[in-house]
């Protein structure tokens, strides 16, 4: 029982090392394993510097001593244990805390720029390192979501979504179209891959397709005879109305993404969450749960999606199950609700999600049990977090605080 | 018979009849005088008398026997007739003699005719018809026929009364003792007594030398001394024995039993039978055509026979009749004596022998736990060994074990605790309800008081004691709204019309309606336009509440409608529909407590002319036209349409503080200060079809879920308490009620904790708000 036969493999060409069994101390833990492994690398090739491992039996990560793992696993200690390592996930960096005047309701962020929604009523651009870059101020109530690019959108809980272009090199926003149509207040925007529409969902339990391409003329306007029309289209730019309304939710809808240029997910307060045919408007399949959807994340990589609900988990789901709601998956470790998900854009296996417990977790799905990481950085509810895709992870709360995280997570082993 | 008479009393009988004679001859004389009436009367009596003339021979046998009055009235008659002719014979015989006599002998005569009294008053009474004012004759004619009737009765006698000399009666004599008379005769002279000087020694000489002292006995009467005859000495002899006084008079003759039953020749009265003994009965026939007609209906049913089995008591019979030998099963063997061992020797081994050490711990060992009643002992030769001390108190407990030994083995029922317990469903499957506190709300300084949640469930309104309405965003615990009011809120209400943006307020006396301006916009702007589009009506009603319109900074905040109440406002709540607004002012002396408001013609009424008690809180029914009112100790449920009341609940508590109605409409929650909640089914009862007791302390706030079968209360303990309360749509299902969960969360302030619970519109979710100054979102 003292010791095992395990043979490592690894799908990083830089650490290969042979493919023979070794007898390994049961009671070795990841530190110990890693240090074998560090033998082996420093016995093939001088120049190896020290590297952590993490280790996986069967694809989890190793988290306590191998024999009680085998033993949870049911793994016979006869047999030859097959242990894959990869590179420790180094724990995310703190890199930027932006202070803003009030909640942040939303944030999103590419390689260059940060855009935040805010309860003050506007939108913010800050540069990567936390320089406020532009001020977007039109809606009249809450800001809440962002679109992205040269055109900027923003939904608000006045029940409209402005179409903002902003010219980077001389620094001005223009308000381009002001969207109407919506009878509630807007919870969510998505954008459409190709870049061309959009989609919405709002409290009134209606999903909404709008043109994202702005244009010059306006879309009809239910009243003709509108006072200082002028005035008020530069100030909230032309008026446009929806391509397309989906109606089939029973509640407020509360998140929307595009799976693909032709397919539309929504969550929504009525416990479902629903996909669309974007171009007929059908809806294809109904996933539903138990709970109140707040937030969806979906992954093309892994083809999942993350859900986070009013209770303290977050859920995997499979959308192309045909019996629906079949949960994959609970990530549990989360003490209030789990108000914002995302998936790593790089990373099969990763996941960030925010709760009201002011807390940040890193997941790995090979590792439910427990997060990798947790971001207690913030003092208040965490309302919102994005990833990009150089690595930065991006959480911001009802503490006024956008804080940002570099995290390298190995891309090496993220194409497998 | 005449002629034996003899003496002188014959004599004066014979006086007394002649008298008579006389009179009755005179009596035609006197009928002349008197008239044909009288004279009529008189004609009768002698017919009857000639008719009866020829027994009244034995008239004087009958008289003695007879007393009925008719017979009497016959017989009175006879005898007058008898005595007539009696008195007829003996007229010849007439003897002379003195009015006196014959006066002084009917006094004498009169006390002893005693029975014949009453025919001589009626004689009197006939009489007093004839003869009128000559009383005195006919008293004498009387007189005289007793006398005459009883001259059979005397034949015999011997008394001495004949001989009366004496006429003081029947006193005692000593009241002449000191006289030297003894009475009077019968002409009233003195009769003096025998000059008697006889002194003791007279009387000695007389008793011894008198041969006949014996029979000498002094007439108390006369004071003579008389010497008794051979006859009379006998007869006193005879009574002394108690033997008839006649020696002729044969007490045993043998008696004649006229009345026997053998049936004789010639019976003692010869009377034919009744024709109705030969002829069937009539009644008999119906009386039994009755039976038959009972026993044909059968009401009448043969008697059951007799059971001849004795009836015994069966001692066991309450025995198992399988288990055959249950009683000796259950047996239980009187305890026996241990058999004396060793230790009890007078020589025990020595292995046996406590040592010191033993014998102080048995010493100090309590009675009952020891092992050896006794201290074992060597003796050296049984001799040796004394009496044994403790065997009295042996033997004692020997019988107390024998006697307190239970005779039956006790069958002790096991019952589990845990199924006493009603089969209720596990909270698991009644899911969901709220389980985990998610949200709080901060911002309030001081307690709030009340909340409510706008129909669509996405924004909540707080009103607190800091004189701030706050409007709060439910899912992410965002204050979205602050509006100031001129005092302590004491009760908010969120429209539950969805196509009206409206909030009531109350602070102090006031009433204001917000437009929070929270969402749809076209739903904010369509409540400004409907509130303004109002036109004043032609007349101007005398309203006991102000209405006005919110102008200024009050308007930038929101408000939009300032209701001046004369009282101050505890609690407000809105209609179904949106447009009644009733609001509580509790006030003990006063009947206008509850007033209604309708907003869209700004109208207020107030439906109660008297004042029912304390009203704690009021509810429009969700679907019907009905009003609850909720005061001290009832709920009282009205028609609003037909303006009644319909129902009366007793709550069976002391006070009420809050009530909720089910969305269904048929069941009613009211939390009570002592800590009760009360579960009404209107359909079952007006008593509470259930009681929970679950919070320590008092209620404060109770509410029903929109669609779930939840119900939550919040108390002053600091706790919610949710619980599930399924209502059937069935009438014969009962609604189950099972406490699910206890929600705590909010800190306990000034001895207040949770004082309102609302649920979620659509969400399970129940908000509560404190005395800490937070609400709280429980999912």
């Amino acid at each position: 029982m003292s010791q095992v036969q395990a043979r490592f493999f690894t799908e990083n060409k830089k650490y290969l090392i042979d493919d023979v069994p070794f007898s390994i101390p049961a009671a070795s833990e990841v530190t110990d394993l890693s240090a074998v492994i560090n033998k082996l690398l420093e016995a093939k090739n001088d120049g190896h510097k020290h590297v952590e491992f993490d280790f996986l039996v069967q694809g989890q990560f190793l988290r306590t001593s191998l024999a009680s793992r085998m033993e949870t696993e049911n793994i016979s200690t006869e047999d030859v244990v097959e242990i894959e390592y990869v590179e420790k996930f180094t724990a995310p960096q703190p890199e930027e805390c932006i202070m803003h005047d009030d909640w942040i309701s939303s944030v999103e962020a590419d390689s260059e720029w940060i855009l935040t929604g805010s309860y003050d009523k506007t939108a913010r651009i800050w540069s990567m390192e936390g320089k406020a870059v532009m001020t977007v101020a039109g809606h009249t109530d809450v800001n809440l979501y962002n679109g992205l690019s040269s055109l900027l959108l923003s939904a608000s809980l006045d029940q409209t979504i402005m179409l903002w272009e902003w010219n980077s090199e001389r620094n001005k926003v223009k308000a381009r179209h002001c969207c109407r149509g919506h009878a509630g207040s807007v919870d969510t925007v998505a954008v459409d891959p190709t870049r061309t529409k959009f989609c919405s969902g709002s409290w009134d339990k209606m999903l909404k397709i709008w043109s994202a391409v702005p244009t010059e003329e306006e879309d009809e306007i239910e009243e003709p005879n509108r006072p200082r029309k002028k005035q008020k289209t530069e100030q909230m730019g032309l008026t446009r109305t929806p391509l397309m309304t989906f109606s089939g939710h029973n509640e407020a809808v509360s998140s929307v993404l595009w799976m693909d240029a032709e397919e539309l997910c929504s969550a929504s307060w009525d416990h479902t969450i629903r996909l669309w045919d974007a171009e007929t408007g059908g809806q294809k399949n109904a996933i539903t749960g138990s709970k109140v959807f707040n937030c969806i994340s979906y992954s093309p990589l892994c083809r999942r999606l993350a859900s986070g609900t009013t209770d303290r988990h977050v859920r995997l789901w499979d959308p192309r199950s045909k019996d629906g709601s079949l949960v994959l998956l609970s990530l549990t470790s989360h003490n209030g609700w789990v108000t914002a998900v995302r998936w790593s854009p790089s990373h099969e296996h990763q996941l960030v999600s925010g709760s009201l417990d002011n807390v940040v977790k890193l997941w790995d799905t090979r590792s439910c049990k427990a997060p990798l990481y947790d971001l207690a950085a913030h003092e208040d509810k965490v309302m919102c977090v994005d990833w990009t895709e150089n690595g930065l992870i991006l959480s911001g709360g009802a503490d006024n605080k956008l804080y940002t995280y570099r995290y390298s997570a190995c891309v090496s082993d993220a194409g497998a | 018979m005449r002629p034996t008479h003899s003496g002188t009393m014959s004599k004066l009988k014979n006086k007394k009849r002649n008298l008579e004679e006389n009179e009755d001859e005179q009596l035609p004389i006197f009928d002349k005088d008197g008239g044909k009436d009288a004279h009529l009367d008189d004609g009768d009596e002698d017919q009857g008398d000639l008719s009866d003339g020829e027994e009244s021979v034995f008239s004087g046998l009958e008289e003695s026997g007879s007393e009925s009055d008719d017979e009497e009235e016959e017989e009175e008659d006879e005898e007058d007739g008898s005595e007539e002719k009696s008195s007829d014979i003996e007229e010849n015989q007439t003897a002379d003699g003195d009015g006196d006599d014959q006066l002084s002998a009917k006094e004498v005569i009169k006390p002893q005719t005693d029975g014949q009294n009453s025919k001589e008053e009626k004689k009197k009474k006939k009489a007093a018809g004839k003869e009128g004012g000559e009383e005195s004759v006919a008293s004498v004619r009387d007189s005289g026929l007793q006398i005459s009737s009883q001259v059979d009765e005397y034949e015999h006698d011997t008394s001495d009364e004949e001989d009366i000399r004496n006429t003081v009666g029947n006193i005692p004599m000593e009241w002449y003792k000191d006289y030297p008379h003894i009475g009077y005769d019968l002409e009233g002279k003195k009769i003096f007594k025998p000059i008697r000087n006889k002194d003791e020694l007279d009387e000695f000489l007389d008793k011894m030398e008198n041969p006949d002292y014996w029979r000498t006995v002094q007439d108390k009467m006369t004071g003579a001394d008389i010497r008794l005859s051979d006859e009379q000495v006998d007869l006193v002899h005879r009574l002394q024995q108690g033997k008839f006084g006649d020696v002729n008079f044969n007490e045993y003759e043998p008696a004649i039993d006229f009345f026997s039953n053998e049936v004789m020749i010639h019976p003692v009265t010869n009377r034919p039978q009744d024709k109705r003994s030969f002829i069937p009965s009539l009644i008999e026939k119906e009386k039994v055509g009755k039976l038959v007609h009972a026993i044909k209906m059968g009401w009448i049913k043969p008697r059951r026979p007799k059971e001849t089995t004795p009836q015994y008591y069966d001692l066991w019979a309450k025995e198992d009749p399988n288990s055959i030998l249950g009683r000796h099963k259950m047996h239980v063997p009187a305890p026996k004596m241990k058999l004396p061992g060793h230790e009890e020797s007078y020589n025990p081994p020595p292995e046996y022998l406590l040592s010191e050490e033993e014998r102080l711990a048995w010493e100090q060992q309590d009675p009952e736990y020891r092992k050896l009643s006794f201290l074992p002992q060597k003796f050296a030769c049984l001799r040796a060994v004394p009496a044994y001390s403790r065997f009295i108190h042996e033997q004692f407990e020997r019988c107390l074990d024998l006697y307190l030994c239970p005779r039956q083995r006790k069958m002790r029922v096991n019952v589990n605790p845990e199924d006493l317990i009603p089969k209720l469903p596990k909270p698991k499957d009644l899911q969901p309800f709220p389980t985990t506190q998610s949200l709080v709300y901060r911002g309030h300084s001081s307690l709030v008081r009340s909340i409510s949640i706008s129909p669509s469930g996405q924004w909540l309104v707080s009103g607190s004691d800091d004189c701030t309405v706050r409007f709060w965003e439910v899912s992410t615990a965002r204050c979205l709204k602050t509006v100031e009011v001129g005092g302590a809120v004491k009760g908010v209400a969120w429209n539950p019309n969805p196509s009206i943006c409206l909030v009531a307020v109350s602070y102090d006396d006031t009433v204001v309606l917000l437009n929070p301006g929270l969402g749809d916009r076209l739903v904010c702007t369509a409540t400004d336009q409907l509130i303004s589009s109002y036109e004043e009506p032609e007349e101007v009603m005398d309203q006991s509440v102000q209405w006005a319109v919110a102008e200024g900074e009050g308007h930038e905040q929101g408000h939009r409608l300032i209701l001046k109440h004369p009282k101050a406002v505890r609690q407000v709540t809105w209609h179904g529909k949106g447009d009644y607004l009733a609001c509580v002012m509790p006030d003990n002396g006063s009947s206008l407590q509850v007033v209604i408001h309708q907003v869209s013609k700004r109208r207020t009424q107030n439906p109660f002319r008297k004042n029912k008690g304390l009203v704690q809180c009021v509810s429009f029914h969700p679907i019907r036209p009905y009003f609850f009112v909720a005061t001290q100790r009832y709920v009282r449920v009205y028609n609003l349409i037909k303006q009644e009341l319909t129902k009366k609940l007793m709550a069976n508590c002391k006070w009420i503080s809050s009530m909720a109605i089910h969305p269904g409409g048929d069941n009613v929650i009211c939390g009570s200060y002592d800590c009760r909640l009360a579960w009404f089914d209107l359909d079952l009862s007006t008593k509470p079809y259930k009681v929970l007791r679950h919070h320590k302390k008092a209620l404060r706030s109770v509410a029903y879920h929109r669609h779930y079968p939840l119900f939550a209360s919040g108390s002053d303990d600091g706790s919610v308490i949710v619980c599930h309360g399924m209502v059937y749509n069935d009438l014969l299902q009962n609604p189950l009620i099972v406490p699910v969960k206890v929600l705590k969360g909010h800190t306990i302030t000034h001895d207040l904790g949770v004082l309102d619970v609302t649920f979620h519109p659509t969400q399970p979710w129940v908000f509560s708000s404190g005395a800490d100054g937070t609400v709280r979102l429980f999912t």
